[in-house]
């Protein structure tokens, strides 16, 4: 029964973590591309950037709303699941924390709200800047969570001692071997998440009219930043396999299926990981890959048997990262066959064929999936630690009892529902029918 | 009274060890009586709203519209500070509350979401997000006061413990209703101003019944509370709190009622009253807790996080608590008097 609660916790916590992380990273990913509509509308109040900075900057405070809103439930399950964690690793968290919270605080106190309510009482350069110092607020929020989810991942900088970890020096807790490759993922994917959403909204706003001068330069500037980011995440991951293969070992076993120590290692493209009898039951690819496994003292490959039952959930490790590489390639396919199809019609995504615009307006969430599975991968590979190779999960797990944390996650679904349906129904109002600015004045009502 | 309880710790005075969790501590009352009082007439509002008329609850939205953005972070603000400052109460504190503080997740993002999308929503999407925040901002004040309860009793489990959870549930409700009530009728007048009297009048025994319930509780589940209470110059203080408890009870019940008799007039008595509840509610909470986060278990010195983190705390805090300051002042500026409507656009440029 413990297990089960055990369980479901993570699952509950995975979801709300992906939640907010898929909306934070639609908020990080459109900072930077309306930083590049509001400088190029600058350049008159008739340019066509200023109606897609116009009608994108409402998307991004729909994706900050819910972000920000959801990063509380986060920080409370962190301590009504894992009560014990932040007891044990308190001395790293506690000053990243503070800078996190308190530079988004800034950020979003002097900047958001000149961003989302001044477009028209501030002069364009001043607002710019506003754009600007908005987008580097979230890179650097970003930047922190980072660090702190890598260096639990690849704890170096600092001792545990009695039960708790010391810091030793700050440099190598913040630039961890990990933070890097993590950081450089979490960017890529959030601009695929970010583009990808633009892309397939504006092929959603095509499926009855013709796109205007402004949603062609949005299509093809879509298109463009989401083949670039997938094509950045792929030298993400590669750099990240090869971190992981050095300071993970059962991680990158699982990632390549690989169970026996020393056997001749495969590069595996899909299989059927069976745990109980350490071997994958069906197994589809060629040999070689040695370089994406570790190796131990003697210069062994470490296997999945060497774990002494300290294994991550395999399967779930093995399919997800796959999963994340299928989806990357066919985001990478369908931006690539958009742009060939289009750039001889001027960009426009009503000149596609029909069927392909309904398949786009679809795939709009494909960047958000690719996110999900992508932190799947992370976070279930580093299992059964939480703090990779001192403190495993359940060391740090509550013991809730299994009825109250099923009756949490049936509320946490049904509120988490509702705000995702909110979501998606004001964007269908506003691609079918334009946006309407909003205002808000200080003090008064 | 500071080097009696430096000794008792067993710590310096000057000992960064010794001042610095104190410092932490007395940040963190100041900004759970902000996030209680500031937070509070916004839950308090939303409330409310369920059970306005129709015509009055757009009115009573728009009211909060210029605060939201900066009620929302005190709880953020209170959560950090805990989290950080004192990580090894942290874990004993927030493991043993899941089901509560399920409940303050899905309340407050309940009621930060549908208030934002509310604004941006077609209008007739705009009165399911309304009552969306309605029922965000109930279960929030509920889960304020079942927290407030499980904290009181130091978390104990238990048949009789539950019902005073719920009663404690219901009181805090009255509170923030008591609290949304009296600041609208200081914001506003007309039907509006009519109906907060008579909501304020409702609530206003409720949450006197809370009050004391609390403290009768406190008093009764913790031996040394009550001995704290009842020795020496603490016993006069505990006194006067209560005369000046009972003394605002009576005279927001008196003035409510005045204006039920007589006029509707414009006053603020009766929020400024109600504010002074608040803080000594909660001012009584803190004496009766300190020096302890958990009774009789953790204290602040126990539970701070070293004295490395809480000064690189610290730095980051000196940083950003002017901007914090002048941020805060700038937008509560207005949030006293008549409410005074925006100014029209400027369409000269």
């Amino acid at each position: 029964m413990t297990y089960s609660a055990l369980w479901f916790s993570q699952l509950q916590f995975f979801g709300s973590l992906s939640f907010m992380l898929v909306f934070f990273a639609m908020e990080l990913g459109l900072s930077w591309l309306l930083l590049f509509y509001r400088i190029r509308a600058m350049s008159g109040p008739h340019s066509v950037w200023v109606s897609a900075y116009r009608f994108w900057v409402r998307v991004f405070a729909l994706a900050f709303i819910l972000s920000f809103a959801s990063s509380l439930p986060v920080l409370i399950q962190l301590g009504s699941i894992w009560p014990n964690l932040i007891v044990k690793i308190g001395e790293v968290s506690g000053p990243i924390f503070t800078v996190g919270m308190l530079s988004a605080f800034v950020f979003k106190s002097c900047f958001l709200g000149a961003m989302l309510f001044g477009y028209r009482s501030m002069p364009a350069w001043l607002h710019s800047l506003a754009v600007l110092l908005v987008a580097v607020g979230n890179t650097f929020t970003a930047a922190c969570f980072v660090a702190l989810v890598s260096w639990m991942h690849v704890p170096t900088g600092a001792t545990l001692n009695e039960g708790l970890y010391e810091v030793e020096q700050w440099e190598q807790v913040l630039l961890n071997p990990a933070f890097a490759w993590y950081f450089a993922q979490f960017v890529c994917a959030s601009l695929i998440a970010a583009s990808c959403f633009v892309v397939g909204v504006t092929a959603a706003k095509a499926l009855g009219r013709p796109c205007d001068e402004s949603e062609r330069r949005v299509f093809r500037l879509g298109l463009w930043v989401m083949i670039l980011a997938v094509v950045g995440l792929a030298v993400a991951v590669v750099g990240n396999g090869l971190m992981v293969a050095e300071h993970q070992p059962y991680k990158a076993a699982a990632t390549a299926g690989y169970w026996i120590s020393n056997e001749a290692p495969r590069f595996l493209w899909f299989a059927i990981p069976f745990g109980t009898e350490l071997k994958n039951l069906f197994a589809l690819g060629w040999t070689g890959g040695e370089v994406w496994l570790s190796r131990d003292a003697e210069g062994q490959l470490i296997g999945l048997d060497q774990s002494a039952g300290m294994l991550p959930p395999v399967a779930l490790v093995f399919y997800a990262f796959r999963l994340a590489a299928l989806l990357g390639l066919v985001l990478l396919g369908s931006a690539i066959y958009s742009l060939w199809k289009s750039s001889s019609q001027h960009y426009d995504a009503a000149a596609l064929p029909l069927g392909w615009r309904r398949y786009l307006s679809w795939q709009a969430c494909g960047g958000w999936l690719l996110l999900i599975a992508g932190l799947a991968y992370q976070l279930f590979g580093a299992l059964p630690y939480v703090v990779y190779g001192t403190t495993t999960i359940s060391e740090v797990f509550a013991n809730n009892a299994f009825n109250h944390v099923l009756a949490g996650l049936l509320a946490y679904v049904v509120v988490y529902t509702f705000c995702l349906a909110g979501f998606f129904l004001l964007i269908r109002y506003i691609t079918r029918h334009g946006v309407v600015p909003v205002a808000r004045r200080r003090g008064r009502a | 009274m500071i080097e009696a309880l430096a000794n008792a710790v067993g710590l310096g005075v000057h000992e960064p060890a010794f001042w610095m969790p104190l410092l932490f501590l007395g940040c963190f009352f100041v900004v759970i009586v902000a996030g209680t009082v500031l937070d509070g007439f916004d839950i308090g509002v939303g409330c409310l709203s369920l059970i306005a008329p129709e015509s009055l609850r757009p009115r009573m939205l728009a009211l909060l519209s210029p605060w939201r953005d900066a009620n929302e972070y005190w709880l953020f603000l209170g959560m950090g500070l805990f989290v950080t400052a004192f990580p090894k109460a942290w874990g004993p504190v927030m493991g043993s509350l899941y089901l509560p503080l399920c409940g303050l997740a899905l309340g407050v993002m309940l009621r930060s979401v549908s208030f934002e999308m509310r604004l941006r929503a077609p209008s007739e999407l705009q009165g399911k997000w309304q009552v969306a925040f309605g029922l965000g901002s109930l279960v929030t004040a509920f889960v304020h006061g079942l927290l407030l309860a499980k904290v009181v009793v130091s978390f104990g489990q238990g048949p009789g413990y539950f019902w005073f959870g719920v009663f404690m549930g219901f009181c805090a409700v009255a509170a923030y209703v008591l609290l949304g009530a009296s600041w609208l009728i200081m914001r506003e007048a007309g039907e509006l101003r009519a109906r907060a009297v008579r909501w304020g009048s409702r609530a206003v025994r409720w949450f006197a019944a809370g009050a004391i319930g609390a403290s009768v509780v406190l008093a009764l589940a913790n031996a040394g509370v009550l001995l704290k209470w009842s020795e020496g110059i603490n016993r006069v203080a505990v006194l006067l709190l209560w005369g000046v408890l009972l003394l605002c009870f009576v005279s927001i019940e008196m003035c409510l009622q005045r204006m039920i008799n007589s006029s509707y007039r414009t006053t603020a008595i009766p929020f400024l009253l109600t504010l002074v509840v608040f803080l000594a509610v909660l001012s009584g909470l803190a004496f009766s807790f300190f020096p302890f986060l958990v009774l009789d278990e953790i204290t602040i010195w126990d539970a701070a996080a070293s004295v490395n983190v809480l000064r690189i705390i610290l730095t980051a805090a000196m940083v950003a608590i002017p901007i914090l300051v002048i941020f805060n002042i700038r937008v509560y500026w207005g949030m006293f008097g008549l409410s005074r409507p925006p100014l029209p656009p400027d369409y000269k440029r």
